[in-house]
Parts: structure tokens; C-alpha cells; sequence
């Protein structure tokens, strides 16, 4: 009995050696140039172009793939010419652009006018269907003045046009590989990395683009590996599997901060969490009411639970989009339940109950339940209804609910792009699930996005941040952090407020 | 035997329009719509309107529904509303991982479950037995989602004996086994359970009867009365079992698919039906039924290659 008890423990020896020594290095660790950097998205890239896609995973890898005429600073958020050289407003609704010279896209031909005025005007063309067509919507007409000047005329004044150009959505493609075949599949663009391969559903493949203009990429290959799961791309980090993960909940902080293997970076971002309610049709119609909500939200207390991946700011424009200025901390309304109950009493809600609905994505369920509690101690019962995302998109865009937890990612990191979509009447029954119509902000939304005069704009966005966050359509709960954890050998990597990065200055120590 | 198979290759057709014509309705009917999902939070009333135009569901349902099933009876599943990618394409590249892993835990689960059902009945009201029932119960009780998670710290993230996720490499590799070994156990534990279980019960069934006291009594040795006398009788159920998990294994194993990042057809299911992908919710749901009544249809061959008494006129 002894030797056949042996004799499995040998076989499973012999088994746990063979298959350790089949397991194979984590990719890259080669030198500088011959190095391979894998990101673990949650989501599959939807497609690769630029014009017909709208999901973050597909823009993480066109961000690599193209370029923009303009971009971000990741640190101070001042927008930069990129494809772009310089540019003159000769009247507000003239943009005079001077783009670079000598940049080719990857299939060698020439970037210049008319591959920004195509890119442009197959975007704004309705048979196109661009999910993001409302960025550009305000372009009139664009002209080729030179090969390296294109003007783009607007019917309007547009304030927020710089940031529109800098959003991954506004890169430039290349005509003929458009013309010629799907980019959905088979992108062409100007950026550090070029196409390889693509396995939907698995691995997306970039190379280097060894004629980039900018300075050659130190990495070699990029590849962008599906791992829908969070707590296993956490381990793919840990393994070394994976260089870079950013899409991190609460809950998975403390494993990652434990692990001497990886490095996690914080910073605050764009996106904001609210608590919004119907304007049009049940308690959130009574301001006493939302006042009311407004002093039972304590933020302070919904940012430590969410344990650093979220802060405070009683704006709705939040610190790091345009338009933010301090004073808006002194505008919201402090956390007072005894003025809650008074204001509950006041609005005859004393003793009713409110339903609160939300979606199953990002920290909301759980801001839910945080909310729910804050409002019990006022004296005001909540239920929570929990959709799943697309049951939660339509009927967000409909206004059939009495409250809800959303958000908005700010991904131009401009003030007029979060309010007029948002909060302005225009986009009642679409962007503005709750409903807002208020004439005053209406009134400075509109001048913000019809002047170009930056001191102006960040006036008149601080004015409707004011006004909006005291008629309070919606109460901020918290505003992100972006958070991102890479194994500890990568260098290099700049990500902005809104979550955006590049891979072009990255390298593996 | 050729006429049930020709009998039940036929009623696929009138099966499969009715699942279509089912799946269909109940897409419609779900809250949401493909065009908000393309177009997102972001999209505006004029974005909404020139995605739906360009995706033709702006035309009656009835309509939507005769250009799709047209399609299909010309073998095209179309192409999805998201990615723009053919149905076809998009399901055969996500297929093979499907069932090669299907295959893995049907294996896992056949050998576990088999052999803990026949110690069992044989060495019933042992220990072994109280083991093995145990064993199965905590099989069956035991989520997907936090065996993978655990089987993934431990001999991945901690021993390093196997890679994390991903399937990479084909099966009959080395790298390929070692890629599915820990989904593969995942997966199939539960089945593995269940299986032991129709074992057990149905070799304790079989035991008593008396052929077996003859074959005992003839002096046949008693792995011989067991494997071959017993077995024989006792697999019909168990087969069933077999078949019938093996059936719902290749529907896609959405948590061990989601868990170990395997690029299946259960990922891409839940997937299409989140994104509001009509197209290919409806193309991944009639594969998944084809091969179901297809596993099913090989159960029963097999029932009659086991039990030579199991005919077919």
C-alpha cells in the first residue's frame, strides 16, 4: 500500500516538474526596441475606426493607431497642436489650420489638407452614421486652402472646437486605405504604432511604425489582450503576463497595493458620478426636494468608501474639466440632515419612498446602496432598481425613472461638452436623461459654446456650474480618479485626466 | 438507425425558424436597441436616427425579420450591427476554443465523475463512499467563478504550473493541455459531480440484479463482473447525463469562458445580447441549438452501440 502511495506522489512530482518547465516567460523583458507591451482591456475593441466606433476599448487602441490635428498635455490639460502646426481664428467662425509637413501614414501616403477634409466630411455625412457625429456637428464646411492648410468654417462660433479636434474620434484616417477597404479591421493612421494582426474577441496586434515622425517607439509590438475578468487580468499583472490594467474597482486596490510586483498610480480625472433626478415628473419636479437630497448627500463619506478612486468637489463641472473654478466649493449645498428632514417635510415627502435607479457598470451599485443609507438617516425611504446597461441606457434616455446614479466620462475634458449634452433642453429625450430645462443655463451653456474667447467661456461655464449646481437637476456624489497599475519594470507612461494614454514614450526597464 | 437520423436532421429545420422566430420577438421586445448601444451615452437624437437608418430598423419587424431569415436560408448570418463583422466568421473563430474546452471538461468530468460514482456504489456505506458523495455535493455547490478564481491564485499566480488564462495553442500541445487543464477542472467539477451521482445510483441499481450474482458465482473476477457486466447495463443514464451536459458545455461556458479570458461563443453570446447585437445573438443561439439536438442525436446512436436490446425501426 506504502509503494503505491509512493508511487502517485512520484508520478505527481514528475508531472509538476514537467509542467513548470513548459511554462513559458512572461512576454518581452528584451532590450529597448525589441520589446513587447500587452494591456489587459475588459472589453474587446469594437472596430479600428476612428469615425464608427464610440467605446473606450476601441479608443485606447486608435489612440495608438492615429492622430489628432490637436491634443491634450496629460498634466496641465492645455491643448497642443499634435498633426496640427499652429492655427489663426482670422473671424469666430473661421479655423485657419496649418498641419504639418513630411508625416506619412502607414501605407506611405502622404498626410496633408484633403486627408483632414476627407476624414472630416466623412464624419459629418448622415449616410456615414458616425455614433459620434455630434462633435462635429457645428462645421459648416472644410476647405483645402494648400496642401498643408485646411480651414474649417462653423455656421456658429464654437468654443469647445479645439477640444472636439483633440478627441479620439476627430483622428485622421487615411483616404485611399478608407476608400479601398473596412479601417474597422484594417486601420491606417499616422501614430507610433501600426496594425498587425487582430483576433476579435482576443488579441489585437500593433508593430512599431518604424517611419514614425515624433521619434521611433522604444517598444516593438503592442498587444492589447481581452481579460474580461478584473480579478484575472490582476493576476496576468502579478505574473507578468500583462504590463498594464485600467479598469480597477475599489475592491481590488488593496490586493494590488499589497503586490510588490506592481505599481499603481492615481489621479483625479474627468469623469463625475451623480445622483440626477427627473425634472419633469414626480418629487425631483420640487426643488425643496432636491435641496433636500442635496443636504443628505454626504460626499466625504461616498469617497472613503470608495476607498481613493474617487474625490470630492460639489461642482458638476469637477477640478480638472474646463470650466472649473474653486469658488463653485462654497456654491453646493453642505451636509446638514437636520436641514434634509426640514426640507423632506417641507416637499410633503415625509414618509414616502423614492426609487433610485442605476446600472450594474463601473462603482454605481454600490454608490447606490451608499446613497440609500445617507437618505434613510434624513428620513427618506429608497429603493434601488439595478439595470443591466442597455435597459439603463433606454430608459435613462426616455426620463422613466424618478431618480438615478449615472455618470459622464468628460472625455474632452471641456465643461460645454458635459453640460450642453447633459443639461441643456436641446438634448431632452437623448443625452439629457433628466429632463433639465433651465432657461438661465441654457442661456450660458449656449454662450459657452458659441464664443471662442477661452477667458469668457471659463466664465460663463463657471456661471452655469453655479446655477445648476444651486437649482441641483443633479447632486455630485464623486468625481474619479483614474487609476492604472503596470508591472514595476514600465516606464514612460503618461495618462491624462480622462483616462487616455499613449505607449509611444514607453519602454520595459 | 439511417431513418433517425434523417427524421432528426429534418425536424431541425421547423426547430430552428421557431427558436429564429422566438429569439427574434424576445430581442425586440428587451429594452434598449443596438442603435443606443453604438451609439452610447454620447449619442445624440440625430446620431441615433442615422444609426438606425443605416442598420434598416426603422423598417417594420416583419420586415426585419423576412430580410434576416431570407438570409439565413441563403447561409448567411448576416453581419453583426457592432462590429461589422460577418456572423459566420465572428462565431467560427470563437468555436474551437468553445469546444475544445467543452471536450476537456466532458473528459475531467467523465473520468472524475465515473470513477468516484462506481468506488462509491461498490464500496457503499464506506467511507470511501461518504467521500465521494461529499465530494459531489461540494461539486455541485461550488460556483464556477470562484473555483477558477482559486484554481487560478493558486497553481497560476502562486506555483506558476500553468498559465494564467488565454488559450493560445492547440490542444494536443503540451502548451495547449496546460492551457486548459485549469478551466477544463473548472468546468468540470459540476459536471463531474452530477455524473457521479447517475454512477452511483445506477450501479447500485445493476448490482443486485441477478445476473451479476450468476457472473459472481461463475467465479468471473470481480473487476471483470463490474466493468464489463455491470457497466454495460448501468451507462445508459450515465450517458445521457454525458450527453446532455456535453450538449449544454458547447451552448458556452460563459463564466469559465469569461474567468480564464477564453475567446468562446458563451463570451460572445452574452456579449451580443448586452450590445443589443441581434444578429449575432441570433446566429450564436441556432448554432448552439443545431448542436444540441445534434449531441443529442449522437446519444442515441450511442445508446444502441451500448444496449445492442435498443433498436431503431
Amino acid at each position: 500500500m506504502k509503494r503505491k502511495w509512493q508511487g502517485w506522489v512520484a508520478l505527481f512530482l514528475a508531472l509538476s516538474l514537467v509542467t513548470a518547465g513548459c511554462t513559458p516567460p512572461p512576454p518581452n523583458a528584451g532590450s529597448a526596441g525589441n520589446q513587447t507591451f500587452v494591456y489587459a482591456s475588459t472589453a474587446d475593441v469594437v472596430g479600428l475606426s476612428p469615425i464608427k466606433t464610440n467605446d473606450s476599448a476601441s479608443a485606447r487602441a486608435i489612440d495608438q493607431i492615429y492622430e489628432t490635428l490637436f491634443v491634450r498635455d496629460p498634466e496641465t490639460m492645455d491643448i497642443k497642436p499634435k498633426l496640427a502646426r499652429s492655427y489663426e481664428n482670422p473671424d469666430p467662425n473661421t479655423w485657419v489650420i496649418h498641419l504639418r509637413k513630411g508625416i506619412q501614414f502607414h501605407d506611405g501616403i502622404p498626410f496633408n489638407a484633403e486627408a483632414v477634409k476627407y476624414t472630416f466630411d466623412k464624419f459629418r455625412d448622415p449616410k456615414t452614421a458616425a455614433p459620434r457625429a455630434s462633435l462635429l456637428k457645428p462645421i459648416d464646411k472644410v476647405e483645402v486652402k494648400d496642401p498643408y492648410t485646411v480651414v474649417i468654417r462653423t455656421k456658429k462660433p464654437y468654443g469647445p472646437m479645439l477640444a472636439a479636434l483633440a478627441h479620439s474620434n476627430a483622428s485622421i484616417v487615411s483616404p485611399i486605405a478608407d476608400k479601398k477597404g473596412d479601417l474597422m479591421k484594417k486601420p491606417v493612421g499616422t501614430g507610433p504604432f501600426k496594425f498587425k494582426k487582430w483576433v476579435q474577441g482576443d488579441k489585437l496586434t500593433l508593430e512599431v511604425n518604424e517611419n514614425y515622425w515624433d521619434g521611433k517607439p522604444q517598444l516593438k509590438e503592442v498587444e492589447f489582450r481581452v481579460v474580461p475578468e478584473v480579478s484575472t487580468a490582476i493576476s496576468l499583472l502579478e505574473t507578468g503576463e500583462v504590463h498594464l490594467i485600467d479598469t480597477l474597482r475599489p475592491e481590488n486596490l488593496d490586493r494590488l497595493k499589497n503586490s510588490n510586483k506592481v505599481n499603481v498610480k492615481t489621479k483625479e480625472g474627468t469623469p463625475v458620478t451623480y445622483l440626477g433626478f427627473n425634472m419633469k415628473k414626480g418629487p425631483g419636479k420640487d426643488s425643496d426636494f432636491r435641496r433636500a437630497v442635496a443636504h443628505a448627500i454626504n460626499q466625504e463619506e461616498l469617497v472613503d468608501a470608495l476607498k481613493g478612486v474617487a474625490h470630492p468637489s460639489k461642482g458638476i463641472i469637477g477640478p480638472k474639466v474646463f470650466g472649473y473654478n474653486p469658488e463653485i466649493e462654497k456654491a453646493g449645498y453642505d451636509y446638514d440632515v437636520k436641514k434634509a428632514k426640514d426640507l423632506f417635510n417641507k416637499a410633503g415627502m415625509d414618509g414616502k419612498s423614492v426609487t433610485i435607479m442605476t446600472a450594474n457598470t463601473k462603482n454605481y451599485p454600490k454608490l447606490a446602496e451608499l446613497v440609500q443609507g445617507q437618505l434613510a438617516k434624513a428620513g427618506l425611504k429608497a429603493d434601488i432598481q439595478t439595470l443591466e446597461f442597455g435597459a439603463y441606457l433606454d430608459r435613462n434616455r426616455k426620463g422613466d425613472f424618478e431618480m438615478v446614479i449615472g455618470g459622464w466620462t468628460n472625455s474632452t475634458a471641456d465643461g460645454s461638452e458635459l453640460l450642453y449634452p447633459q443639461l441643456h433642453s436641446d438634448n431632452i429625450g437623448a443625452t439629457n436623461g433628466t429632463q433639465t430645462s433651465i432657461p438661465e443655463a441654457d442661456k450660458r451653456i449656449n454662450q459657452s459654446r458659441t464664443t471662442t474667447d477661452k477667458e469668457k467661456r471659463l466664465k460663463v461655464l463657471h456661471e452655469a456650474n453655479k446655477l445648476l449646481v444651486k437649482e441641483a437637476p443633479w447632486v455630485p456624489l464623486c468625481h474619479d480618479f483614474i487609476v492604472t497599475a503596470t508591472t514595476k519594470n514600465v516606464q514612460g507612461l503618461e495618462v491624462d485626466a480622462t483616462g487616455q494614454w499613449t505607449l509611444k514614450n514607453v519602454s520595459l526597464k | 438507425m439511417a431513418n433517425l437520423i434523417v427524421r432528426r436532421l429534418l425536424q431541425l429545420i421547423p426547430l430552428l425558424l421557431g427558436i429564429s422566430f422566438i429569439v427574434f420577438i424576445s430581442l425586440h421586445l428587451a429594452p434598449g436597441d443596438p442603435a443606443s448601444m453604438i451609439g452610447g451615452p454620447t449619442a445624440t437624437k440625430e446620431d441615433l436616427a442615422s444609426i438606425r437608418e443605416d442598420l434598416g430598423l426603422n423598417d417594420s419587424l416583419f420586415t426585419q425579420y423576412l430580410r434576416y431569415i431570407g438570409g439565413v436560408l441563403q447561409g448567411d448570418l448576416g453581419y453583426s450591427y457592432q462590429t461589422q463583422q460577418s456572423v459566420t466568421e465572428a462565431i467560427m473563430i470563437r468555436f474551437p476554443n468553445t469546444f475544445n474546452l467543452s471536450v476537456a471538461s466532458i473528459i475531467v468530468a467523465t473520468v472524475i465523475g465515473v470513477g468516484a460514482g462506481i468506488i462509491s456504489a461498490i464500496k457503499q456505506n464506506t467511507s470511501l463512499d461518504v467521500l465521494s458523495t461529499v465530494g459531489a455535493l461540494a461539486g455541485i455547490s461550488i460556483p464556477n467563478f470562484w473555483l477558477g478564481s482559486m484554481l487560478i491564485l493558486l497553481f497560476a499566480v502562486y506555483w506558476q504550473w500553468f498559465p494564467v488564462a488565454g488559450i493560445t495553442s492547440p490542444p494536443w500541445t503540451m502548451q495547449g493541455i496546460k492551457e486548459l487543464a485549469l478551466p477544463a477542472i473548472t468546468l468540470g467539477t459540476g459536471s463531474a459531480a452530477l455524473i457521479a451521482r447517475m454512477t452511483r445510483s445506477a450501479v447500485l441499481e445493476v448490482i443486485r440484479q441477478d445476473y451479476i450474482r450468476t457472473a459472481r458465482a461463475k467465479g468471473v473476477r470481480e473487476k471483470n463482473v463490474i466493468l464489463l457486466h455491470c457497466m454495460r447495463n448501468a451507462m445508459i443514464p450515465v450517458i445521457t447525463v454525458i450527453g446532455l451536459n456535453f450538449g449544454f458545455l458547447l451552448g458556452g461556458t460563459i463564466i469559465t469562458e469569461q474567468v480564464f479570458a477564453i475567446n468562446g461563443v458563451g463570451r460572445l453570446l452574452i456579449q451580443a445580447i448586452a450590445a443589443r447585437d441581434y444578429t449575432m445573438v441570433q446566429g450564436a443561439v441556432l448554432l448552439i441549438a443545431t448542436l444540441f439536438v445534434l449531441v443529442n442525436l449522437l446519444v442515441d446512436i450511442l445508446y444502441a452501440l451500448v444496449d445492442p436490446r435498443i433498436r431503431y425501426e
